[in-house]
C-alpha cells in the first residue's frame, strides 16, 4: 500500500514538474532530463531569444564547433550561465558565475558526438532561468576523436602556450580573447585518461578582484579559444586556469596589447 | 513450343520485376548526364552548383572529355561509380575512340569517385594528389555515403596507378599543357588544350559557386595562382564548378571573392570576433550570384579563421617565469 502511495506521489510530482516546464522549441527528448539535471528540480524556466546562442547549423569539424552566447540584449544582471549539449555523452559544457563583472558575450568551442540540440541557460536576478537553444547537425565523433595535440610529437614543448588579445568592439565594453594549447582529453578515448582544464578565472589585474569564474566540462574542445566580453571598461586582467592534473596557468593581459 | 513457353514465362517474370522495381529506379537513380560541345572535339558535362545531397547524387561538378585521333582524354570522373559509368556511356555516344587517358585534377571526392568505371591503366594524377587521395580517400568515401546515400552504392576508392608530370602531353595530334598548382587542395592539375584553347581550370576556379577551402594552403597562395591562370592563352574556361564561359567574368569574380574573404577574415580577427560571429558576418551584395556562399563561409571559418585568429593574438609570457617578477 505504502509503495503505491509512493509511486502515485512520484507520478504526480512528475506531472507537476512537466506542467511547469515550457515545451522545447527543438523537441529534443533530452529537454526535461537535462533541465532537471543541470538546473535542478525546482528551476523556473522560460524560453528567451535575448539569450542569443550562436552556433553553426552543421559542424564542419565535430571536434571544434564554435559557440557564442550573446547577452547584449538581455536586461539586467545574471547570476549564472550554464551550457550543455543534449546528446553528448557528458552533455555539460560549462557553468559560469559572474563575480565582480557581468559577461556580455562568451565564446568557446565544443565537441559534438552526434547531431544535437545545444542549450544555454542564463539565471536572472529573480532566480528564473532564461534558455536559448540551437540545433547542430554533425557527422559526429567529436568526443571520441583522438587529440590532435597528442598526435604532434612536439606537444609537450608547446603545451600551455597561451596567446591573448584585448579588444573594444563595442565602446565602453572590453573583450578578452585567450587561446591555450592543451589536449583537453575528455577521458573517452581508448586508454587516455581525462586531462583537461576545468577551472578558469578572470581577475581584475589592479585590484585582484575575481571578475568571473567558469567551470569547464567534458564537452569543451581541445586547445580552447575563449572570448570574454565584459560589461564596462576593464583595462587589464589576469587569467588563471587549472587543469585536473594540477597544472596552473596564469597570464596577464591589458587593453592595447594584442588587439 | 516448350522453348516459347519458357520465353513467355520469363517475359512475364521480367514484366513483374519491372513493375515492382521501376518506380524507385526511375525516380531516383539516374544522373541524366549530358555533354555540351565547347569546341571541336571537346565536351563538358556540367553539374549543379548545389551542395552534395541525396537529391543530386553528388552531381555538383564539371567533368569533360577531349577526342583525339589516338583516343579520348577524360578530365575527372565524378562523385560515384554510377556517375563514372554514366560518363563512360556518354563518351561512347560522342566518340568511337577508346578512352586512353583519365586525368584526375585533384583528390576531392566529387572529382575522383567515378574512377572504377575506367580501366585502371588509364588513370593519371599528379604525385602529390595521389598521396592525398590515398590519405584522405577513405574518410571522403565515408562522408559521401553519409551525404548522398544510395547513389554511392558499390563505389570504392581507386588511387590512379600512373603519375603525371607538368609539361606537354601529346595524344594523337592534340597538345595538352599540364600545369601543377596548389591553391585549392595542395595539388591541383590544370589542363590547357592548346589545340582548341579550352582551359580546364578545375577547382582553382569556382564560378557563381562559393569556393571550398578544407585543404587549401592559404587564400593568398590561391589568389596568386589565379593571376597566373589569367596569362594563359585560352578562349574557353571550364571551372570545376559553375558555368563554362570565356573566363573573363569568372576569373574576376573568383579574384574578387578570394580577396574579400582574406580581407574580411583578417579584419574580423583584428576586431577580436568569435568564430560564430564570423560565420554570421555580412557577405557583400555583389556576391549575390555566388551559390552556397553562407554555407561555405561557415566551413571556411572552421578551416581558416583559427589561423587568422592566431596571427592577431600576442604570445603571452608566463609572469611566474619572468626573472625578477617573484
Amino acid at each position: 500500500m505504502g509503495r503505491w502511495i509512493a509511486v502515485t506521489l512520484m507520478l504526480l510530482t512528475g506531472l507537476a514538474r512537466a506542467a511547469a516546464l515550457p515545451d522545447d522549441p527543438l523537441r529534443s527528448p533530452m529537454w526535461e532530463y537535462n533541465l532537471v539535471r543541470y538546473l535542478g528540480d525546482e528551476a523556473q524556466v522560460v524560453i528567451d531569444d535575448r539569450v542569443a546562442l550562436k552556433v553553426p547549423g552543421f559542424a564542419e569539424d565535430s571536434a571544434q564547433v564554435p559557440l557564442t552566447v550573446d547577452l547584449s540584449a538581455f536586461p539586467g544582471p545574471i547570476r549564472q550561465l550554464v551550457s550543455w549539449v543534449d546528446f553528448n555523452p557528458v552533455p555539460l559544457l560549462f557553468k559560469l558565475t559572474p563575480e565582480a563583472a557581468q559577461p556580455r558575450l562568451i565564446a568557446l568551442n565544443f565537441r559534438v558526438q552526434q547531431a544535437t540540440a545545444v542549450r544555454v541557460a542564463a539565471q536572472a536576478d529573480d532566480g528564473r532561468w532564461h534558455i536559448g537553444s540551437a540545433d547542430v547537425d554533425a557527422a559526429g565523433g567529436g568526443c571520441t576523436a583522438p587529440s590532435m595535440t597528442a598526435a604532434n610529437p612536439d606537444w609537450q614543448t608547446a603545451f600551455g602556450t597561451i596567446r591573448g588579445g584585448a579588444f573594444s568592439p563595442v565602446p565602453g565594453h572590453t573583450r578578452f580573447k585567450f587561446h591555450t594549447l592543451h589536449p583537453m582529453d575528455s577521458g573517452m578515448v581508448g586508454n587516455v585518461p581525462a586531462f583537461r582544464i576545468d577551472d578558469v578565472r578572470l581577475h581584475d589585474l589592479a585590484s585582484d578582484r575575481l571578475l568571473l569564474r567558469m567551470r569547464l566540462a567534458e564537452s569543451a574542445a581541445e586547445n580552447p579559444m575563449f572570448v570574454f566580453e565584459l560589461a564596462g571598461e576593464r583595462r587589464a586582467v589576469r587569467l588563471w586556469m587549472r587543469d585536473n592534473n594540477g597544472n596552473l596557468f596564469e597570464r596577464e593581459l591589458a587593453l592595447g596589447e594584442g588587439g | 513450343m516448350a522453348a516459347s513457353t519458357r520465353l513467355q514465362v520469363r517475359a512475364m517474370v521480367m514484366c513483374l520485376l519491372c513493375l515492382l522495381s521501376a518506380p524507385s529506379l526511375v525516380a531516383a537513380r539516374s544522373y541524366g548526364l549530358e555533354a555540351t560541345a565547347v569546341a571541336d572535339g571537346v565536351w563538358v558535362v556540367e553539374g549543379t552548383t548545389e551542395n552534395f545531397s541525396p537529391a543530386n547524387g553528388g552531381n555538383i561538378v564539371n567533368t569533360g572529355f577531349i577526342e583525339t585521333d589516338a583516343g579520348v582524354v577524360v578530365i575527372d570522373t565524378g562523385p560515384s561509380r554510377r556517375y563514372g559509368e554514366a560518363l563512360r556511356a556518354l563518351i561512347a555516344r560522342h566518340s568511337d575512340q577508346p578512352v586512353t587517358h583519365v586525368l584526375l585534377t585533384h583528390h576531392h571526392p566529387d572529382h575522383v569517385f567515378g574512377n572504377q568505371a575506367f580501366p585502371e591503366h588509364t588513370l593519371y594524377m599528379l604525385p602529390r594528389g595521389r598521396e592525398l587521395l590515398a590519405r584522405d580517400g577513405p574518410a571522403f568515401a565515408e562522408n559521401m555515403y553519409r551525404l548522398v546515400g544510395d547513389w554511392m552504392r558499390g563505389t570504392e576508392l581507386v588511387v590512379p596507378p600512373n603519375t603525371l608530370s607538368p609539361g606537354v602531353l601529346t595524344v594523337g595530334t592534340r597538345r595538352l599543357r599540364l600545369m601543377a598548382f596548389a591553391g585549392h587542395t595542395g595539388s591541383d592539375l590544370v589542363v590547357l588544350d592548346e589545340t582548341s584553347g579550352v582551359l580546364f581550370a578545375s577547382d582553382l576556379v569556382f564560378y557563381n559557386r562559393a569556393l571550398t577551402t578544407p585543404q587549401t594552403p592559404g587564400l593568398a597562395r590561391w589568389a596568386e595562382e589565379l593571376q597566373q591562370l589569367r596569362t594563359l592563352p585560352f578562349r574557353v574556361l571550364v571551372p570545376g564548378h559553375g558555368p563554362v564561359s570565356d573566363g573573363g567574368a569568372a576569373l574576376a569574380q573568383m579574384a574578387d571573392y578570394l580577396s574579400w574573404l582574406d580581407h574580411a577574415l583578417t579584419q574580423a580577427a583584428r576586431r577580436g570576433l568569435s568564430r560564430s560571429e564570423v560565420m554570421q558576418m555580412a557577405i557583400p551584395e555583389r556576391f549575390a550570384a555566388v551559390a552556397g556562399r553562407r554555407y561555405e563561409l561557415v566551413r571556411t571559418t572552421t578551416h581558416l579563421y583559427p589561423g587568422y585568429e592566431k596571427a592577431a593574438l600576442e604570445l603571452l609570457a608566463n609572469p611566474e617565469a619572468t626573472p625578477g617578477s617573484q
